[in-house]
């Protein structure tokens, strides 16, 4: 999906010649040191940022530099307090063809689903963390990409509402057939949602190693405390950490 | 006795302290003419100034009107090209640097300097007071609009794009809206300088009657109490100008002051032309 793709800023190379195929249907996390270029990365998958060098393919079609072709949720939830849950649930559509009844009873009927039915009229700021995030995620999904681009969508939530949270995607990853990529610091949550985890070395960011999460669904938190879970772990954090004996082989 | 319901009584406790404070300062007044012992014709008091007014009504209710149309036709052209020339310089660096600069230098040239310009070229009607007034809003309304549209969070910009927006429903849906709180913040600043520059009008380019050369022949006649009268009703229209501004502000931002949106405005989502679809009762009767 992604071939051999090279960024740079003024001087600061952040993406050296990396590559990485993703499956339909696979949800992949992808796990590096702050400042790697993760989010580099998913700019330039969403044709945000075109790359110095190197291509971005979809279903065998070459989008480098096309915006439109994903759903991408950014690193904050960037909800417009002028609209409500619902207007922001459908902003995709009035940013590109205009909202049509059948748009609104669809973001309804997503937010009435995912808990937010009470909500349907409240503007952003009087919702909380975990709500804005829903919301967002929400819009995500109101795109109707195959591909979603989820950057740290979790990252601002205490522990407590993200495990949530990671038990709310889980459920819709199983009502929906995306192709999801997923970023975030948390090992845990790498591992606890993908069928694969995918490590990056430090700036400029390749792709260190990949590491295929076996473990069965539909997941509880159960898995999150079984050996084969541990063991994960402790690879993709001996990997992280550059710690190489650590790493089981 | 029955409760009064929160809304009203923050409301009322709300008038109740602008009233306050206008009785503050007639107070203040008050204490000042007896304090140094100043005679009416020197300082007459705030109830004989409005007196005066009372006594005169018949007179300056026309006098009043001309000087409300005045300031609120030219707020409006003013407002109106302040608004446009911000979305107009906000769209180009190029423009922006040229602009600029002349519109800090109309703010420099005293206003009074331009009335004889302008009455040679529009004559003595209403034409050249809308453009004085105009002159005095446009300025703070493009300031604002300008740094609203420059410190929308790129990020937004960045979402918008790779949602795939149109230019146009970017500008319409993300731009405009953001623009919309410090839009008000110049227009508030406008509706206070809008009676000043509508004054000015009057004084310097006018053979109709208003308010403002009311004060002028008052003050010719050393009719100190007709002076103070047409000060306060002159004030109160800049108060009220400025008390529109918060009203059309709060109906305009209403994210900025409710928990839900109003519910005329919660099926706006979907306008359009789409039939209605059994399958998905839609609902929206969402308690507030
Ligand atoms: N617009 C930019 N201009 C200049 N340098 C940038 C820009 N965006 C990112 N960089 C640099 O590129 C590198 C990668 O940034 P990126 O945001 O992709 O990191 P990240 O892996 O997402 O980090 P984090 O986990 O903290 O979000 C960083 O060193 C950053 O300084
Ligand atoms: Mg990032």
């Amino acid at each position: 999906m992604v071939e051999d793709v090279t960024c740079r800023f003024e001087g600061t190379l952040a993406l050296d010649h990396l590559s990485l195929e993703v499956d339909r249907s696979e949800f992949v996390s992808i796990v590096g040191p702050s400042g790697c270029g993760k989010s580099t990365l998913f700019n330039t998958i969403s044709g945000l940022l075109r790359p110095a060098c190197g291509r971005v393919m979809l279903d065998g079609r070459d989008v480098t530099g096309e915006t439109g072709h994903v759903g991408y949720m950014l690193q904050k939830d960037l909800l417009v307090p002028w609209r409500t849950v619902v207007g922001n649930i459908v902003l995709g559509a009035a940013l590109t063809r205009g909202v049509t009844r059948r748009d609104r009873e669809e973001a309804e009927a997503l937010a009435t689903r995912y808990g937010l039915g009470d909500f349907l009229h409240h503007y952003p700021h009087a919702l909380s963390g975990g709500m804005r995030q829903r919301v967002a995620l929400m819009r995500t999904l109101a795109l109707h990409k195959d591909v979603l681009l989820l950057d740290e969508p979790f990252g601002a939530l205490d522990s407590q509402t993200r495990l949530e949270m990671q038990m709310w995607l889980l459920s819709v990853c199983e009502d929906l057939n995306a192709t999801i990529l997923f970023v975030t610091h948390d090992v845990d949550e790498a591992i606890f949602l993908a069928d694969r985890v995918v490590v990056m070395s430090g700036r400029p960011g390749r792709v260190l190693e990949e590491i295929p999460i076996p473990l069965p669904r539909p997941r509880d938190l159960e898995a999150l405390t079984a050996p084969r879970f541990i063991e994960l772990k402790r690879q993709a954090l001996g990997l992280l950490h550059g710690a190489g004996s650590e790493v089981p082989t | 006795m029955r409760p009064i319901p929160p809304g009203l009584r923050k409301a009322l406790v709300r008038v109740a302290m602008a009233l306050a404070a206008v009785a503050l300062i007639f107070g203040l007044w008050n204490l000042v003419i007896v304090v140094f012992d100043l005679k009416p014709y020197a300082l007459p008091t705030p109830q004989a100034a409005v007196a005066a007014d009372a006594d005169n009504w018949s007179v300056l209710a026309g006098l009043t009107l001309q000087t409300v149309e005045e300031t609120a036709y030219g707020f409006f052209i003013g407002a109106l090209v302040g608004f446009l020339l911000g979305v107009a310089m906000s769209a180009s660096r190029t423009v922006q640097r040229l602009v600029y600069p002349a519109l800090i230098t109309s703010q420099a040239v005293p206003i009074v300097a331009m009335a004889a310009p302008l009455v040679i070229l529009f004559g003595f009607g209403m034409l050249p007071k809308l453009v004085i007034v105009a002159w005095t809003v446009f300025f703070p309304v493009v300031v604002n609009v300008l740094d609203g549209l420059a410190n929308i969070d790129p990020d937004l910009i960045r979402l918008s794009r790779a949602m795939g927006a149109r230019p146009l429903r970017g500008f319409i849906h993300i731009r405009l809206p953001a623009t919309l709180s410090p839009l008000f913040s110049g227009l508030k600043i406008g509706a206070t300088y809008a009676v000043t520059g509508a004054v000015i009008g009057e004084w310097t380019a006018s053979a109709q009657q208003g308010l403002g050369t009311y004060l002028q022949t008052a003050n010719a006649s050393l009719d100190t109490q007709g002076v103070f009268g047409a000060t306060i009703l002159l004030t109160a229209i800049g108060v009220a100008s400025f008390l529109a501004m918060v009203a059309a502000e709060s109906l305009a931002t209403p994210w900025r002051t409710r928990t839900t949106a109003r519910r005329g405005l919660r099926l706006r989502t979907g306008f359009s032309a789409a039939r209605p679809r059994p399958a998905y009762p839609s609902r929206h009767k969402i308690g507030e």
